[in-house]
């Protein structure tokens, strides 16, 4: 993938249906033109799935999950499906500021090479160089240990507030929109 | 009954009725506790919408206090496009 | 395609994505594909300090199905011109159903 240039065909497929399937009707895509020599003005390829994460290759890449993880690490490689596969990963986690830490914290767990499959993928952030080496404002860093067990108990007491709040709903007739699952 | 893949006003298939609602006022229900009313721009096959003039309700429950009912939130936007997955129901809206 | 193809006319313009989890996000719009997964450009974040995760990040590449709004800038959109084309994809679609 990492020789595909922007003029390259697309991949046959793109990823698959995510929740509704973008496709009308089950009804032929329309046909992309075969690539171009030099593209000038945005080419039908340009807008794919592929021309999208193609710019993001080999950057570093702030990958967020729908489990609510948060995942730093540069982007190696992907297919059509938007697997992705992350290099030098590191797991970091957050601490909002609280009864327990006035200022929020965060720590950084190695996790090496990571591989995601597409439908776990939130959004992926490029990552400006020029303001990584500072902290997010109002966070320090702190010890990896600490960090993690603050985060369990938050996520304990973020779930209980959480089923009060779908039970509540639930008599005025709405229905959870994760259904229980945490996103951020 | 005999054309339906000409615009009349038959209604054979959910989406029929939908776009009878072109360009009038409509109440959208909402996953996520909420509920939008606005004027119907257009929608597609999976209930994708696109709303004008929209009043967003959002029913928001307060953390830590037991018993109260949920606070009313209410947001305004000039345009809005609402992915299908979120929708639950459309209706004509009636001052 | 209806809704590809609009936003394929919104390119270049400012817009904020509201994701399910909350989080809203405005940048201009760069691209966009057939799933509606979504790039945009030299973003900020509305209520930037509860999502420290996103505060080194410039540009995004949001999935289709994570969205719940596009906030979008009426002067950009010309109303008429959707409402016909919606008319047109709704009867291509009735037409596909009767060919069935």
């Amino acid at each position: 993938m990492e020789n595909l240039t922007i003029s390259d065909p697309p991949p046959q497929h793109g990823i698959p249906p995510q929740g509704p399937p973008q496709q009308g009707g089950g009804g032929p895509m329309p046909q992309m033109p075969p690539p171009m020599g030099r593209p000038q003005q945005l080419p039908a390829q340009y807008f794919t799935t592929a021309a999208q994460l193609l710019d993001l290759t080999d950057k570093k890449l702030m990958l967020s999950l729908r489990d609510g993880r948060k995942m730093i690490g540069i982007l190696r490689t992907w297919d059509s499906y938007a697997n992705l596969v992350l290099q030098s990963t590191v797991e970091r986690i957050f601490v909002p500021p609280g009864p327990t830490n006035p200022r929020g914290l965060y720590a950084d767990i190695p996790v090496g090479i990571f591989l995601v499959r597409g439908e776990n993928v939130v959004l992926l952030g490029e990552i400006d160089l020029d303001k990584d080496d500072e902290d997010p404002p109002g966070y320090d860093q702190a010890d990896p240990e600490l960090v993690k067990s603050l985060a369990k108990q938050r996520k304990a007491d973020d779930q209980k507030k959480e089923k009060n709040k779908v039970k509540k709903l639930a008599d005025l007739g709405f229905l959870g929109e994760n259904m229980g699952e945490l996103l951020l | 009954m005999t054309d339906q893949g000409d615009e009349g006003a038959n209604v054979s298939e959910p989406l029929d009725l939908v776009r009878l609602l072109l360009d009038e006022f409509v109440f959208v229900k909402l996953r996520g506790d909420r509920e939008l009313k606005g004027r119907l721009c257009a929608y597609d096959s999976h209930c994708n919408l696109i709303l004008g003039e929209v009043e967003e309700t959002i029913y928001v429950v307060d953390e830590d206090e037991e018993d109260e009912e949920p606070r009313i939130e209410s947001k305004k936007s000039e345009m809005l496009f609402v992915r299908g997955d979120s929708v639950v129901l459309i209706s004509p809206h009636n001052e | 395609m209806l809704f590809f193809s609009f936003f394929k006319t919104l390119i270049d313009h400012e817009v904020t994505v509201e994701l399910k989890n909350d989080i809203q996000i405005r940048g201009t719009l760069k691209s966009v594909d057939q799933y509606l997964n979504i790039k945009l450009e030299n973003i900020s974040v509305v209520q930037e300090i509860k999502y420290p995760h996103l505060s080194a990040v410039k540009n995004v590449f949001i999935r289709g199905s994570v969205v719940r709004y596009v906030h979008l800038p009426a002067a950009a959109v010309d109303v008429p011109l959707l409402e016909d084309a919606t008319r047109r994809e709704a009867a291509n679609e009735a037409r596909k159903r009767n060919e069935k």
